[in-house]
């Protein structure tokens, strides 16, 4: 069949078949098909958060959320879409029009190029470009962009508001995202995304958040950064509802505006992959080495393949539900407030990282005593941290439990693990 | 100081007749003054150490025909806890009085409403123009010859007749040529999420800094003081409650109390207790809103649906109080419409039992939160002076450090007898008067509206809830004002009757309307995300401003 395709498109390009060579077409062909999986995974993926997301929302702020559409409402993503797809596509008379329909597409072209070097599992990766991680930073560069554009072809002050917050932030918080994924660079030696898991294990003290203090910080600065590149609360300037009314997209409606949330949505996903790539070990699954899994063959393979999707994929929803909780706690900053946040704080810290895991890098032999002595005690803080956080948590959940039986006279209806 | 020594003082420094007593017996003694020295005896009175009158309440102008139109100026001394009525009578032909609007900041807006409502001319005012009503208007509402036009830009103005929508077009918007500027003319509202109902501010603004802020009002005029004049005074009271639709409760006792003065009807004393515990329920859901709403306004939506939960249950409360859950309509004049039973009261106490350890809740939410401290503390600082000068009244107030409080001293119903605080603005994060210590002095005054419920509650006793008032109410000529502590601080109601059923004029004063110019004297300098939280700090309602 392949070679049908290929002699139709030779015949109609004018080439000979004897002296074709046919790798273009497969390569067609199998970029196509990466494509159109990637978008299948952004609508799969995309669709159904915004469901979990406000069903979150609705159990931090005693409702229920939607629960009509399917059961418990998992449908209500397909229902929003087909509403917006049977929606009038509006453009304002005095918009620019050309630019105007064309920038949600930028928007989501820029998110959805990312998926290129975006790794799911062992092998499941469209292109392992050795410059993977420069490659990110770069397409995503796109977003500001279309953004920019939506806001100027409104022809809306309030649009206009929001596409220049957005352009002042991204811009600006490009940098200490770009230093904090920089010195991963330098740990791991590498810019392919799978080269930078290679260098990691699965065990948490191979991982790069505890090789040592300055990677740990580095964790939480850039995922701060791309929480801010993604314009989620509390960074959601460019949108603030409150504020710019909906910002860069207030003039869209239907499936135009579909595609901004689309981009926000698929967003959560790629801010999550990149800290889960560069800090938490990948998709590496415990007790085997990629070496091996590429070795497999056969139902193995494809089963270590869908085992490291698995691994990858509860690791990345840990931290898209750590985002989507900080949306529905934490108010919104102000833009001064912003751009001190990164210029005064995260740009500095970001450098400081830098040096301090080059001088580590340069000082500590790998796999030394002193390496291992560090990824300890960087374990350990963590660790630390984290039983603060696990005390503080259950803390709370007791006082509300106390709380509810004195407001309601009964028990708490559900476990402190349970969705309701 | 009493009436007579400030008549006496008056009559000193204006010794040639100018200023004399008005002869009638009126309930609230009044002082006329001749127009020419209006001005003089304002800046006088403010002045004097002993007199101080630092507060204008509230103007009214009432035409008076064939001849005259009154100006009325209601003034209060806050330092000395003494207040004047100022009247001035203008020839109805030409009438013009000097503004005061340099004597107190506050007059700047009163005036304007009056020029636009009652046509009196206010001679050097800064700014006279139209206020509520469009600025092509013909005719001003509140004489008692006007007569409304039948259409206004081919828009009927009446119910009877129903135009096609096509052939009702609205008045064409032109886009007026003004000077050269490099400040960007930006439109918030009237349909804006921040502006919490039907508000305009035109800001002015250099890229996110906003140098001026003008608000522009009068979306939602529905001339209730009009609709009054129409109406009995019994017939009134479900007016009331649209003019706060957050303190229904408020505006209810406030025209209850300006009637029974009128009336000199005596208020039986369970009814009393009835309407304090309304009162502070409502005062508690209001400020539920206000500050849920600013949380909102700031991004964090959750605090104001933990908030809204709990405003549930007090609406089901108010549902067995009144029967109604937004617009009450509760108060009568002389009592309540009905007594508060047993059960109710026990529901109450259940809940607020339920409700105290919520308060924290909130607190822990956002409160503390060092983002939102970030956003409020130290933006839109105002000073005691400016907030009086503003004649701002209510939890506003007291946010700039000024401690006033009509339950306390001007004390009203059964307040007396209560024991509670009033919260001040203490610069609790920054200086005093930001936006926090507003919203800080909200969240004390749920708590201290929860100390009142218990005691009003335990002390409430048996007896009838409604003083015997006759079917008709015809009060014989006179004038009172009514005014009540609300949420958004003084809700007075000036009513003037002249012997028939009906009032002759009816004069709503509320806290938002002096709020708004607030607006405009603090936006010089902010940001536009701040504009949104000083909005939301003085918890406008667009309802309470138009009217």
């Amino acid at each position: 069949m392949l070679r049908d395709v290929a002699t139709f498109l030779e015949r109609l390009l004018g080439f000979d078949p004897a002296t074709f060579d046919y790798s273009w077409v497969t390569a067609v062909v199998v970029i196509g098909a990466a494509s159109l999986l990637a978008f299948v995974f952004i609508a799969l993926f995309a669709g159904p958060v915004t469901w979990w997301e406000r069903r979150i929302a609705g159990r931090i702020q005693c409702r229920i959320g939607p629960n009509r559409v399917g059961p418990q409402g998992v449908l209500q993503w397909l229902a929003d879409g087909i509403k917006c797809f049977l929606k009038e596509d509006l453009v304002p008379a005095a918009a620019d029009q050309g630019l105007f329909r064309f920038a949600p597409y930028l928007v989501f072209g820029g998110y959805m190029a990312t998926f290129a070097v975006l790794p799911f599992g062992a092998n499941l990766v469209a292109a392992d470009l050795d410059v993977g991680l420069l490659y990110l930073l770069a397409i995503t560069g796109l977003v500001v962009i279309g953004i920019l554009m939506a806001g100027w072809a409104s022809n809306s002050k309030w649009a206009l508001f929001g596409g220049i917050r957005s352009a002042a932030q991204l811009v600006s918080y490009e940098i200490p995202s770009a230093f904090s994924l920089m010195s991963v660079v330098l740990a791991a030696g590498t810019m392919s995304m799978q080269g930078i898991i290679g260098q990691q294990g699965a065990w948490p003290w191979e991982w790069f958040v505890f090789k040592n203090p300055f990677l740990f910080a580095a964790f939480f600065l850039s995922l701060t950064a791309s929480v801010a590149e993604g314009n989620r609360t509390p960074f959601d300037l460019p949108e603030g509802e409150s504020e710019l009314v909906a910002g860069y997209h207030v003039e869209y409606s239907g499936m135009r505006f579909l595609w901004f949330m689309f981009a926000e949505w698929g967003n959560l996903w790629v801010i999550a992959t990149i800290a889960t790539v560069c800090f938490l070990g990948g998709w590496q699954v415990p007790g085997v080495t990629p070496a091996e899994i590429a070795a497999s063959t056969g139902l193995a393979f494809w089963g270590w393949q869908a085992l490291s999707f698995a691994v990858f994929v509860a690791k990345a929803s840990v931290l898209v539900a750590f985002v989507i909780q900080l949306r529905w706690t934490l108010p919104r900053l102000r833009v001064d407030q912003l751009m001190i946040t990164c210029w005064k704080y995260l740009v500095p810290g970001a450098l400081l990282n830098l040096a301090g895991v080059l001088v580590l890098l340069a000082v500590v032999p790998d796999q030394g005593v002193a390496d291992w002595a560090i990824r300890g005690a960087t374990l350990f803080l963590g660790l630390a941290l984290a039983s603060v956080f696990v005390w503080k948590a259950r803390a709370g959940y007791l006082a509300d439990r106390d709380l509810y039986r004195r407001m309601e006279g009964k028990e708490l209806w559900y476990p402190p693990y349970r969705l309701p | 100081m009493t009436f007579t020594e400030i008549l006496q003082r008056l009559q000193a420094a204006f010794p040639d007749g100018g200023v004399e007593a008005v002869e009638d017996a009126l309930l609230d003694p009044a002082v006329r003054v001749r127009a020419d020295l209006v001005h003089a005896a304002c800046l006088f009175l403010r002045d004097e150490p002993d007199l101080w009158m630092d507060t204008l309440r509230v103007i009214t102008a009432i035409d008076r025909p064939p001849d005259a139109i009154d100006v009325v100026y209601h003034l209060l001394s806050m330092r000395h806890h003494h207040t004047l009525v100022l009247k001035a009578r203008l020839p109805r032909e030409t009438p013009a009085v000097a503004t005061v609007s340099d004597v107190w900041a506050s007059a700047d807006w009163f005036e304007r409403e009056q020029f636009d409502l009652v046509g009196v001319d206010f001679t050097g005012h800064p700014d006279l123009r139209r206020l509520m009503m469009p600025v092509d208007w013909v005719g001003h509402p509140l004489r008692k010859d006007y007569v409304r036009p039948d259409v206004y830009h081919g828009i009927p103005t009446s119910r009877d007749r129903v135009v096609p929508v096509t052939q009702a077009l609205p008045p064409q918007h032109q886009a007026k040529a003004g000077p050269e500027t490099d400040l960007m003319l930006l439109n918030l509202g009237p349909h804006h999420p921040a502006t919490h109902g039907v508000l305009n501010f035109l800001l002015e603004t250099d890229g996110e800094i906003v140098r001026r802020a003008k608000p522009d009002v009068g979306y939602l005029h529905r001339g209730i003081e009009k609709i009054a004049e129409m109406n009995a005074y019994a017939g009134t009271m479900p007016y009331t409650d649209r003019v706060d639709y957050l303190g229904g409760m408020f505006t209810n006792q406030a025209w209850a109390m300006a009637c029974e003065r009128l009336l000199g009807i005596e208020v039986p004393r369970r009814a009393e207790f009835c309407r304090v515990i309304a009162c502070e329920l409502n005062r508690i859901a209001s400020h539920f809103v206000g500050t849920g709403s600013m949380a909102m306004d700031l991004g964090a939506f959750t605090p104001f649906i933990h908030w809204l939960r709990e405003r549930e249950k007090i609406n089901d409360i108010m549902e067995r109080i009144c029967g109604a859950r937004l617009t009450y309509t509760y108060m009568r004049i002389g009592g309540v419409a009905r007594d508060i039973d047993a059960a109710t009261l026990e529901m109450i106490s259940a809940w607020m039992d339920h409700f105290e350890p919520i308060c924290s809740e909130f607190d822990r939410l956002i409160t503390g939160n060092e983002i939102f401290v970030q956003r409020l503390a130290n933006v839109a600082t105002l000073s005691a002076e400016d907030a009086i000068s503003y004649s701002l009244v209510g939890p506003n107030l007291r946010a700039s450090g000024v401690k006033w409080d009509l339950r306390r001293d001007e004390p009203y119903s059964v307040y007396p007898e209560l024991e509670f605080d009033v919260p001040v603005g203490l610069g609790w994060r920054g200086h005093v008067g930001d936006c926090y210590d507003r919203l800080i002095v909200r969240l004390f005054e749920i708590r201290e509206c929860i100390r009142i419920l218990r005691q009003a509650i335990a002390m409430i006793p048996d007896g009838e809830v409604r003083a015997k008032v006759p079917r008709v109410l015809k009060p014989a000529a006179n004038e009172a004002y009514g005014r009540v502590e609300a949420p958004r601080g003084e809700a007075g109601f000036y009513a003037v009757s002249d012997g028939t059923d009906k009032p002759y004029r009816v004069r709503i004063r509320t806290g938002c309307f002096t709020a708004m110019p607030v607006i405009d004297h603090l936006s010089p300098g902010l940001l536009v995300a701040d504009i949104v939280a000083l909005i939301g700090s003085l918890d406008v309602i667009a309802p309470e401003v138009d009217r």
